[in-house]
């Protein structure tokens, strides 16, 4: 069963307040946390966050695509290499 | 930076007409006959590479010399190279995972921070994976103009400016 509309997106109130801060010092910094479990907010746009998966701590910056998805998501806890092959990678 | 790149590997015989098990580790996996004449990791042998169908865990696929089920028994486990200048050059700010392994990274003072281990993408853009002296473990950087403001193939090396907080002080 999905979440009652009314109750609103769950975060932890601690990433909201790490956010704010970082927003308002206005420094280039990544904002370390460990809730995996927090809906992603249209005001995290812009931030880059390091998300716990059990072992350190993933940079996520956040896309516009990414709200209301959990953090979580974008930090896996397992580590699966592969080959390099001709696979590329974009500099944003 | 390498000039051979692995692109597959032949996982056994498909029937008993020659044909093989092919896995592909290419981006797109079908590409992998784009590379054709693929050699062998000593470069001994070389083979074109012609997929006949898509099959569980890969292709089966026909190479080049190879006719009978035995001869392509006696190719399990062979990995299948490419050279790095078969593959298309690509637009500005878009680099090729093998390119970007093992070169040096530097802070914008010029201080050593590690080598590129591997390169991943969870969802939210590319990471680089940074290992170096002094870590404990690795370091991810995002891949984006702000963090990493050069990357120069020719001399190796990649100058980062990391967000605070990534890099122990």
């Amino acid at each position: 069963m999905s979440r009652s509309v009314w109750k609103g997106p769950f975060v932890d109130a601690y990433v909201l307040k790490k956010a704010e801060a970082a927003r308002e010092s206005g420094r280039n910094e990544v904002i370390k946390i460990w809730s995996r479990r927090s809906t992603i907010l249209p005001q995290f746009v812009g931030l880059t966050f390091g998300v716990y998966n059990g072992q350190k701590h993933i940079p996520v910056n956040v896309t516009e695509d990414m709200i209301g998805q959990k953090f979580g998501e974008y930090s896996p806890t397992r580590t699966y290499y592969g080959h390099a092959a001709d696979k590329k990678a974009k500099r944003k | 930076m390498s000039d051979l790149i692995c692109v597959g590997a032949i996982s056994g015989a498909y029937g008993v007409r020659g044909e093989v098990r092919l896995k592909s580790f290419t981006a797109e996996p079908e590409a992998i006959a784009d590379y054709s004449p693929l050699s062998s990791e000593d470069g001994a042998q070389s083979f074109t590479v012609t997929i006949i169908r898509p099959i569980k865990g890969g292709f089966a696929a026909r190479l080049g010399g190879i006719a009978t089920k035995e001869q392509a028994d006696a190719l399990r486990g062979t990995r299948l190279f490419a050279r790095r200048d078969q593959l298309p050059s690509l637009p500005d700010d878009e680099f090729y995972h093998a390119d970007l392994i093992g070169l040096q990274v530097f802070d914008t003072g010029g201080h050593e921070l590690g080598r590129v281990k591997s390169v991943q993408n969870h969802g939210a853009g590319d990471l680089l994976e940074i290992h170096g002296p002094g870590l404990k473990s690795t370091v991810l950087l995002p891949f984006t103009r702000d963090a990493v403001p050069t990357v120069d193939l020719t001399a190796g090396r990649i100058v980062a400016d990391p967000p605070d907080g990534l890099f122990p002080e």
